[in-house]
């Protein structure tokens, strides 16, 4: 077995022991308030705080990461369409994945599930053959990449409120997630680097005088229309702490649009 | 280190607006008692398969992607038994007497069309005769053939020389006759995949609604053998075994591309054979076969 795999199934063995510990993880993996609400949080104070040049400084700092935010989002999905790991949870099944023309039966893993409700309604589903077949993949994890490039544009903008992100992106989110079993320690180190990677090249980019002029310029601009920004960044804020799942449902939408009217 | 950054950027950037998105298709079995392998692609001369029927070492297909009625063995390989220029449009599903001849629909031309043992199509009841799409066909036990029309929700019988009359009528409730069979009691199955409703046609006529209601249940098509009902569900991607008395079991679930499962047919040895239609626009299909494993 892999190291991944093993390292998986160490994490995971917590699972489903504790009917109370299970709940506890489960609401901080499915409750956006308790999940993604406190890295919003973060943002926004990172977003208010300091004062005058300083306030600038973080401006920019945390435009560029809402930048470097879409773009992680962008290739994790491209990465999740171009490698295929399914998800721990689906593995534990014996199945079968297409390769070229043949029928490929995958190594099994076996994952414990945890005692919550929705884990155990979710185990029942798939067990018979009721598998979200949108995602079927874990790899990357889009909320590693996602969350990792937020809470390292904080910490960049501000030390403290970076190092709260952080720690609540690692030790709640993610690690939440490992010990459902829906990803694993490859998934989650595979979005951290493209989060990594990403946030770093838009920073180096963003030390070019015309880019770091654009950033300057919109810096004071939200500084200037303080109403107007506000409501913008209520708008990003509202999108972190709900996963972006909005934004997902308007582009499902969008793409909805484009096969039934168009006939794309 | 910017041209570095610049160049992360650039390929980010190149790699997602250029990337296709393709499917990943998985087959999950939900009885771990089976294993499923793939035994005839589109590359073997076929396009999308529908109806499947097995019949001594060889599998009929109406293919309905390529519009040609076709039979397909691991040994002989693909033969073309009829295609459009004799009139029909879409084979949608089919069946085979003892003596041979098979019987199949079409929803697009509509009709009952027949190829007898010796190879002949021919046209046994059309549209003019009130067969204006028709989808699922049974052998009834006096020899006439049963075919379900979903654009008047009814179910007609057919006689061998082709006259038409009404067996189900509207009253009945059936929205689509996707698929029928007869047990080995003579009762009729009939699939609506419209209505999501399985239902039972005992031998006193009455109608009985045995799955329905029932959250990720749509039969497409449906197949009798050795006393279980075979159920393809196209919609959500599924392969049920039903008995009567036992509740509905999930053989296998298909993601992906494999999701658009369609006919069905078992053979003596009790192989279940699934067509999947990977891409019906671009004539793409699979045939899976799917088996006990052994030991």
């Amino acid at each position: 077995m892999s190291l991944n795999n093993q390292l998986l199934i160490a994490i995971n063995s917590v699972a489903g022991r504790s009917w109370l510990f299970d709940n506890v993880v489960a609401f901080f993996r499915d409750n956006d308030l308790a999940k993604a609400g406190v890295i919003g949080c973060c943002f926004l104070a990172a977003w208010y705080g300091g004062k005058g040049a300083n306030q600038t400084a973080r401006r920019k700092i945390l435009l560029t990461t809402m930048v470097a935010a879409v773009f992680v989002t962008g290739t994790t999905k491209v990465l999740s369409h171009t490698i295929f790991l399914p998800r721990p949870e689906i593995q534990s099944q014996k199945i079968y994945q297409l390769e070229g023309d043949q029928l490929v039966e995958m190594g099994r893993i076996p994952v414990r599930v945890p005692l919550d409700e929705e884990s155990q309604k979710n185990y029942h589903a798939l067990l018979s053959g009721d598998v979200e077949t949108n995602d079927l993949g874990s790899f990357p994890s889009d909320h590693a990449g996602f969350f990792l490039v937020i809470s390292l544009g904080i910490w960049l903008a501000s030390r403290r409120l970076g190092w709260l992100a952080l720690g609540w992106t690692v030790f709640v989110i993610l690690a939440a997630k490992m010990i459902s079993a829906q990803h694993t320690p490859l998934d989650i180190a595979t979005g951290a680097l493209v989060a990594v990677a990403e946030l770093a090249a838009f920073r180096y980019a963003a030390a070019r005088e015309w880019f770091d002029a654009l950033l300057d310029r919109v810096s004071q601009l939200t500084l200037r229309h303080s109403a107007l920004s506000s409501a913008f960044i209520f708008a990003v804020a509202f999108e972190m702490s709900s996963t972006l799942v909005h934004v997902r449902e308007f582009l499902g939408l969008l793409g909805a649009v484009r096969r039934h009217v168009l006939g794309g | 280190m910017k041209r570095a950054a610049l160049t992360i950027i650039a390929i980010t950037l190149f790699a997602q607006l250029s990337c296709h998105m393709q499917k990943h298709s998985l087959v999950l079995m939900t009885d771990d008692s089976y294993r499923p392998r793939i035994i005839a692609t589109s590359k073997t001369g076929f396009g999308s398969p529908d109806g499947l029927l097995w019949r001594n070492g060889s599998i009929y297909i109406a293919d309905e992607g390529s519009d040609v009625m076709e039979c397909w063995s691991p040994t002989s390989g693909l033969k073309e038994l009829a295609d459009s220029h004799f009139g029909f449009l879409s084979p949608e599903d089919l069946v085979m007497d003892a003596d041979g001849n098979i019987f199949f629909t079409d929803d697009d031309a509509g009709g009952v069309w027949t190829i007898d043992s010796r190879g002949s199509p021919r046209l046994l009841a059309g549209k003019e005769k009130g067969l204006i799409s028709t989808e699922g066909i049974a052998l009834a036990p006096d020899g006439s053939i049963l075919v379900g029309d979903g654009e008047q929700h009814e179910v007609f019988r057919v006689t061998r020389d082709g006259a038409v009359s009404e067996y189900l009528g509207k009253q009945y409730g059936i929205t689509k006759p996707e698929s029928m069979v007869f047990d080995d009691r003579g009762n009729l199955y009939i699939a609506d995949n419209a209505d999501d409703v399985l239902y039972l046609l005992d031998g006193k006529h009455e109608l009985h609604r045995i799955i329905e209601r029932r959250d990720s249940f749509s039969p497409e098509t449906i197949f009798f053998s050795k006393g279980a009902l075979y159920i393809t569900d196209s919609h959500h991607g599924k392969l049920f075994m039903y008995r009567p008395n036992e509740e509905l079991k999930t053989i296998a679930a298909f993601a992906g591309e494999l999701k658009n499962v369609q006919g069905i047919t078992t053979d003596d040895a009790g192989n279940i054979y699934v067509g999947v239609q990977t891409d019906l626009k671009r004539r793409l299909g699979d045939i899976i076969e799917i088996s006990k494993e052994r030991g």
